[in-house]
């Protein structure tokens, strides 16, 4: 879907737990989530830590529409 | 008689099911579920142990897991490892491959699974692990479970290993001469099939070209401040009452819920329909898989200029490549009459 | 433009005191030959030594094979390169069939060398097995290149042509066994039902990789790098026009026996008007500068286009960047419109695992696939080795080595060799012999 939406010439990036699937199905821009059924949120987490990171990865996607890239690329998040 | 282990989930090993995704690995002696039909079919080995993970701990903490596995495997007599069948179970066939890889690395035993073609598992982990074509769901599990272990018989007897096409599983890019003097030679090969793509008859060409998985990289937005953000999401996020009855797996439906006046996601008005995965998380918050609460707040500071009105959502599980394009493709025209410069995918 | 092959098929070869042709025995006066050949100062000591197929030797390092041949008119086989300059693929030609002349080092070898095997294991992997080979094995003043890994091996190419054209004189005043009789009509003068069937270019693409001059195939004696791509009748490639170069690591490469011979001209011409419209030759190069293959693919198209072709073989001569050019004049073929198949041989790695074409495109959708550089070949020791084996594993041959960790040196102390199919001589036949192909594993 990711490449269908790019294809048509929207900036995209792809936010997944197995990044190394997102690489081979052939996301351009990818950001790592913390797992599959809590991308991110660990709910064993308090609600301030779990906002913390959620905040933080969006924020990196986001960073990474507007950026250009060469070739497939998976940002790094802090945490 | 040699020895062989088999990996399997927590959901084959009858542990329970995504729930359950989380099991911490471990290693019984003797057969569990799907052993017991390869031990069954397996001629020149007996399965002497199962080795159980659950997919969520191996996705998660895949190091962890994996220095566990190959600990429980040390001072284990094994001569040969499967892995499987895991059909089209991404998570399932992501798990296969990377223990598969591992065992191999360091025990330098033959590992073989079985995928079906979609499972993303195939084309990560073919040219480590010999995987066979598989059915995608556990209705193939005997004739999947069979091939396997045909093939294991065929290894562990030492007999030559013919070519891809002869042995039935996937092409894994791993391509090697042969002399073949019964083959034309490759002048007569070389008219031969300029006559058929000529005529537009079909031809098999000797060098398949591998296709392309990389569409062309989008032009990065310009201005943040005022571009217009949309989600898409293949983790099956709907309101709750799923008023376009979007299916749980194999999805061929989608749908687009409009936000607009929302500040967050509230659970009881929105929740998870994906069958794949454990949806308690999702459910009591479902900002964990459209965080939207969180571009509202980028939206309030001005990083972005707005979020679109609607988001759009299916449901990943099983769903094949060919009907997740397709929906794509219908999100499209709504995603440029809604003018939303680019988009954040969220899937699980 | 009508060229006549007479050909005689040479049943056995040996040495006598008049070099003459008689009832399939080729006869040589070895003085005589020697003499000929060291008229060039620069060979300072040479040898000719037979090889039969089946018998058990080794032959390396083998710089090139010639088809010894000559022209009834007495002009010379290679215009512009062992005489004057004169149009080839016209008249009539006599050819010393099942023989070939081969330029072998006594003792030193470059990076485009190869090995041949009369037999056993490695016979399967050369054509020059099949033949009776003349071994020219010969040293040279050539000191500027003694311990290059790139060398032009000129006396010793020349050498070989010129010995060729000495034992195919032999044949000249004689009445041919078979005569072979390549025709074309001028393109826009063919008749109706041939201008119906399916036009056809063979576009080649000659080694030219090295700056310097001495190194790249010749055609007509000028060098492939100083060109751009010309339109040609095949006749001329089937009659000496073009010689081979010494650079091409040695599988890939076509020797000039291969390009006098060339298979995939003569299947054409077999099929020209029956199934196609065979129009000729487009040759190309294979220029490393980016900017130089795109502008050969540009002329190549064109030429194509302009000509009326609906369809194209064409030919790789190399692997590595020579693969850009082929990928890229295969992509502006197929955008005009002009039906394509490569002939070409991979590069898999010796675990079979890398991409087998540095460049891939999707419009190469149809490829013959000759062989795999990359493929490792261990052959036992032979009985007689012409030439010197230590060369394989010393002189930087592309497809040997001195010593490698896991597999230990090229050349062992028994006389076996492990090496690469990158170093059998022309070994994966890209002009069109190979039985050759590439499956998956």
């Amino acid at each position: 879907m990711v490449k269908e939406i790019e294809k048509a010439g929207f900036p995209i990036v792809q936010m997944a737990n197995l990044v190394p699937v997102a690489k081979t199905v052939g996301a351009n821009k990818i950001v790592p989530t913390i797992s599959i059924p809590y991308p991110l949120g660990d709910p064993n987490t308090s609600k301030e830590e779990q906002w913390k990171l959620r905040y933080h990865r969006v924020g990196v996607a986001l960073d990474a529409l507007a950026t250009h890239i060469d070739e497939q690329t998976v940002f790094e998040v802090k945490f | 008689m040699k020895k062989a282990i088999l990996y399997i989930n927590q959901f084959f090993a009858g542990i329970g099911g995504e729930e359950k995704a989380d099991h911490a690995p471990e290693i019984r002696e003797g057969l569990v579920g799907p052993s017991l039909a390869l031990d069954a079919a397996l001629k020149n080995a007996e399965v002497t142990h199962t080795v159980i993970c659950g997919d969520n701990f191996m996705g998660s903490n895949q190091d962890e897991a994996v220095e566990r596995i190959l600990k429980f495997l040390e001072g284990k007599e094994f001569d040969i490892f499967f892995a499987g069948p895991s059909f089209q179970a991404g998570r399932y066939g992501n798990a296969c491959g990377v223990i598969c890889k591992a065992v191999k690395e360091k025990f330098g035993v033959p590992v073989i699974s079985s995928m079906h073609i979609e499972n993303p598992g195939v084309n990560m982990f073919k040219k480590e692990v010999v995987i066979f074509p598989g059915g995608r769901s556990a209705a193939a599990m005997r004739k999947d479970t069979k091939k396997m272990a045909a093939y294991g018989d065929k290894v562990l007897a030492g007999e030559k290993i013919e070519t891809a096409e002869e042995e039935g599983f996937y092409v894994r890019g791993i391509r090697h001469q042969v002399v073949d003097f019964t083959l034309e030679p490759a002048a007569v090969r070389g008219v031969k099939m300029l006559l058929k793509k000529l005529a537009g008859e079909e031809y098999v060409t000797e060098l398949p070209i591998p296709k392309s998985d990389r569409v062309e990289i989008a032009e990065p937005v310009q201005d943040l401040s005022t571009a217009k953000i949309a989600f898409v999401t293949t983790g099956g996020i709907v309101p709750v009452a799923n008023p376009d009855r979007i299916q749980s797996a194999s999805a061929t439906r989608w749908g687009m819920y409009d936000i607009s006046e929302m500040a967050r996601l509230e659970a009881g008005i929105f929740k998870t329909i994906h069958a794949g995965y454990d949806p308690a998380a999702a459910d009591a918050d479902p900002n964990v898989c459209v965080p939207l609460d969180a571009l509202r707040a980028y939206e309030t500071e001005g990083k972005i200029g707005s979020i679109d009105s609607h988001f759009y959502t299916t449901v990943g599980t099983g769903t094949t490549e060919a009907e997740a394009a397709r929906m794509a493709q219908e999100m499209l025209p709504f995603l440029r009459e809604h003018n939303v410069d680019a988009v954040i995918m969220t899937s699980t | 433009m009508k060229l006549e092959l007479g050909n005689f098929y040479v049943k056995d070869v040996k040495f006598g005191d008049i070099t003459a042709y008689a009832n399939g025995i080729l006869t040589i006066n070895k003085d005589e030959a020697l003499a000929y050949v060291m008229e060039d100062e620069h060979i300072t000591e040479a040898d000719i030594v037979i090889a039969r197929p089946g018998e058990n030797k080794r032959i390396i390092p083998v710089k090139d094979a010639v088809e010894p041949r000559c022209r009834v008119n007495g002009n010379s086989v290679f215009p512009g390169v062992t005489g004057g300059m004169t149009p080839a693929g016209n008249g009539r030609t006599h050819a010393l069939k099942n023989t070939s002349v081969l330029a072998v080092g006594k003792h030193w070898g470059s990076f485009g060398d190869g090995l041949i095997d009369m037999s056993g294991k490695g016979a399967e992997l050369t054509y020059f097995s099949r033949t009776i080979n003349v071994c020219l094995v010969a040293d040279t003043d050539e000191e500027f290149e003694r311990f290059e890994q790139q060398k032009k091996n000129k006396a010793l190419r020349w050498g070989a042509m010129r010995l060729s054209e000495y034992l195919g004189n032999a044949v000249r005043e004689l009445e041919p066994e078979e005569i072979e009789t390549f025709e074309l009509e001028s393109v826009m003068k063919r008749d109706a039902k041939i201008k119906e069937l399916p036009a056809v270019v063979y576009v080649m693409q000659p080694q030219s990789q090295m700056e310097e001059s001495g190194y790249n195939d010749l055609l007509y004696g000028w060098d492939t790098n100083r060109m751009v791509p010309t339109f040609m009748n095949p006749n001329e490639i089937l009659d000496g026009a073009i010689i081979s170069g010494s650079f091409m690591p040695c599988s890939s490469k076509w020797s000039t026996y291969d390009m006098q011979n060339c298979p995939t001209i003569k299947e054409l011409y077999k099929e020209h008007g029956k199934t196609i419209n065979f129009l000729g030759v487009i040759m190309s190069n294979l220029n490393v500068a980016m900017e130089q293959k795109e502008r050969s693919a540009i002329f190549v198209a064109q030429m194509a286009k302009s000509l009326g072709a609906d369809g194209a073989i064409l030919a790789e001569e190399g692997y590595g960047n020579p693969d850009a050019d082929f990928i890229a004049c295969f992509d502006a073929l197929e955008d005009v419109g002009v039906k394509t198949v490569g002939i070409t041989n991979e590069c898999t790695g010796r675990d079979g695992q890398s991409q087998p074409l540095v460049v891939l495109s999707e419009k190469a959708n149809a490829i013959v696939s000759c062989g795999n550089v990359s493929q490792l070949v261990d052959l036992p020791p032979m009985d007689i080795v012409i030439g010197e084996l230590a060369a394989l594993g010393r002189d930087g041959l592309s497809g040997g080595w001195e010593g490698d960790d896991k597999l230990g040196p090229s050349v062992r102390k028994d006389g076996s060799v492990i090496l690469e199919n990158n170093s059998m001589f022309c070994g994966d036949q890209v002009l069109g012999w190979s039985q050759k192909t590439m499956k998956e594993f």
